[in-house]
């Protein structure tokens, strides 16, 4: 069928293909904190977000950009959302990752009912098919209105894996931790009180390959739940480690913490072929978690 | 009765490296039936539920020497921990190997008998496992239940001549890796697998709950019984619908079992079988899985060694 989707008017909103399906997977469970989550689905011309929240305390997005698809076409009016299983989602594309087989899935929306349709591409005598079923999204926007702090933004860049190394040391101390940026000497600590204390500091032009950027023109320090920064890094892919990758961490106004991960959904090439740390941009998903501060007492 | 033997080279090999191993995911303890020309490894033969796994071996594949001899026409059973046996042979291994250098002087025998342990009054009976070596030996005793009594006997005879019955189709899934791997990481998604097996090849394994149906296929498999063509309109068709249509014809036949009794059945996989055959048996009444090995270097099918499981079935699928 070679016709355009959009001039038919039974054309589904989406159909597209992807030729790594655990990139999807791995970009996918950054955001699984939870055994069962509901997520919401938006799709647009420019590609796929799915976004996951907590109890008005946390939330999370996941970047899938047309550019990671093979195949890309979109007949919709508008933007169609949808409410889906997160679990089940990442569950059900993890059977179509196969270790020595073609991994290519066309993801299609919606089906005769509503559903998210999935099935193998390319693959001789054999194929994986599945249809998950979606629900009608609830109304109330989740409202994480992030602005920046003041006049110029309050950030950091440090390395992921030293990102997610200091949080999960600091679960020992207790259930809330203290975010402090300072001016001079630029430094970043994260902080832990309770069963015993914990401070790690990132001081930027020392620990020059861990803090990679930081930007601060005013002191600020924020506490945060303890379990809610934890689902910030937990899930990270091992490639993120494997391949050097910074995330970068912003305060706004009122002390909302903003994550954002780079994962990368290409197929692993040859090792003569990847140079270490660079993706093109077209293979990479962009992660973003929003978490509120503690209220001060 | 009695019952002496000397394990060969290639009889340890076979067990230590490729079925003790199944043996042991099969279940923890199983039922050895020797007789004069076979030895039989059984697992849940005459229990209810749980995967049924049949392991026949023909004497001179595992023995040198082999001695058999008792009131009840030479055959003798009895149950043990699979566990145990596998521990023994593992270590009776490296003894050997620890001892001799390789000498063929230094030979791992077994053999049947009473001994006194401690803190008992009474005799109990072992597997015992011997390596004589130049200046020692090494004795491990295997604790086995009181052989079966000559009616218990004929009924493990009965139920497992009645579990060598042939579906009347079976199909080949030549990669168990991909099946393997499917079903494993589908047991997240869903308990209840639906298996369809068709004569023109197909198989489906399939689950679905409120929220999701997830399903492998496999087409075009080779083909050992009764067989068919499949109709040229069906070849477009989703899965799905093709099944639905193949059982509408009489052509194929579904069930539903367990994932866990599947996976329990893949891990058959560790004897490393060249491919395995699923069919279904006449009324459903089970799902069979036959796992072939070839004689090393051919494409003819080993008769010395036959493993096979049958899978209880949950609920009949369309008919």
């Amino acid at each position: 069928m070679n016709s355009s989707p959009a001039m038919e008017p039974d054309a589904p909103d989406l159909v597209c293909q992807l030729d790594n399906v655990q990139g999807m997977v791995d970009a996918l469970t950054c955001v699984r904190w939870k055994r069962h989550q509901d997520a919401l689905v938006e799709l647009s011309e420019h590609g796929i977000v799915l976004i996951v929240e907590e109890s008005g305390c946390l939330q999370a997005k996941v970047y899938l950009q047309r550019e990671l698809f093979t195949k890309y076409e979109y007949g919709a009016e508008g933007r169609p959302r949808f409410g889906i299983s997160l679990g089940l989602l990442v569950d059900c594309l993890n059977t179509f990752s196969s270790p020595g087989h073609s991994n290519t899935i066309e993801i299609k929306y919606p089906g005769p009912d509503m559903e998210l349709l999935l099935k193998s591409v390319d693959t001789l005598n054999s194929c994986i098919y599945s249809e998950i079923r979606t629900r009608i999204p609830e109304t109330s926007e989740w409202d994480y209105n992030f602005e920046q702090a003041g006049t110029a933004p309050l950030t950091f860049t440090v390395k992921s894996a030293a990102l997610k190394e200091a949080i999960d040391d600091l679960e020992w101390p207790g259930s809330s931790v203290q975010i402090s940026l300072q001016k001079s000497p630029p430094c970043v600590t994260f902080r832990g009180e309770g069963h015993g204390d914990l401070q790690i500091d990132f001081m930027y032009y020392v620990n020059t390959d861990l803090l990679l950027a930081f930007h601060c023109d005013t002191e600020v320090s924020y506490g945060y739940k303890y379990k809610f920064l934890k689902a910030t890094t937990a899930n990270i892919p091992g490639n993120v480690a494997r391949e050097n990758r910074g995330s970068k961490l912003t305060i706004g106004r009122g002390g909302m913490l903003k994550v954002q991960h780079l994962v990368s959904v290409a197929k692993a090439l040859a090792p003569q072929v990847e140079s270490a740390g660079y993706q093109p941009p077209s293979r990479i998903a962009y992660i973003e978690f929003f978490v509120k501060p503690e209220e001060t007492a | 009765m009695k019952f002496k033997a000397f394990l060969t080279e290639n009889g340890v090999n076979l067990l230590e490296r490729r079925f003790l191993p199944a043996f042991d995911k099969m279940g923890k303890t199983c039922y050895l039936f020797l007789t004069k020309d076979h030895l039989f490894f059984l697992h849940n033969l005459l229990n209810g539920d749980g995967v049924q796994c049949i392991a026949q071996f023909r004497i001179d594949v595992l023995f040198d020497d082999y001695r058999i001899s008792s009131q009840n026409d030479d055959r003798i059973a009895f149950s043990l921990d699979v566990s145990l046996l596998y521990r023994a042979v593992k270590s009776s291994v490296s003894i050997c190997t620890e001892f001799s250098g390789g000498l063929a002087s230094n030979r791992l025998q077994i053999k049947l008998v009473k001994k006194l342990p401690h803190n008992c009054t009474q005799p109990m009976p072992f597997l015992t496992f011997e390596t004589k070596g130049y200046k020692s030996a090494v004795i491990q005793d295997v604790p086995i239940s009181k052989p079966l009594s000559r009616s218990q006997v004929v009924e493990l005879q009965t139920a497992l001549d009645s579990a060598q019955d042939l579906p009347p189709t079976l199909v080949q899934v030549q990669d168990p890796n991909q099946l393997q791997n499917f079903v494993d990481r589908m047991k997240h998604v869903g308990d209840v697998l639906n298996v369809t097996i068709s004569k023109h090849g197909d198989l489906q394994v399939q689950t679905s709950t409120t929220l999701i149906r997830l399903g492998s296929e496999f087409q075009r498999l080779s083909v050992v019984g009764e067989k068919s063509q499949a109709p040229a309109e069906d070849r477009n068709l989703s899965a799905q619908t093709r099944s639905e249509r193949a059982i509408a014809r009489g052509d194929a036949q579904s069930v539903q079992v367990s994932v866990k009794h599947f996976l329990k059945s893949l891990q058959c996989h560790l004897t490393k079988p060249d491919s395995a055959f699923y069919g279904i048996a006449p009324q459903g009444a089970c799902l069979t899985v036959i796992f072939q090995f070839l004689v090393p270097g051919t494409r003819q099918t080993d008769k010395s060694i036959t493993l096979h499981c049958r899978l209880p079935v949950l609920d009949t699928g369309s008919n």
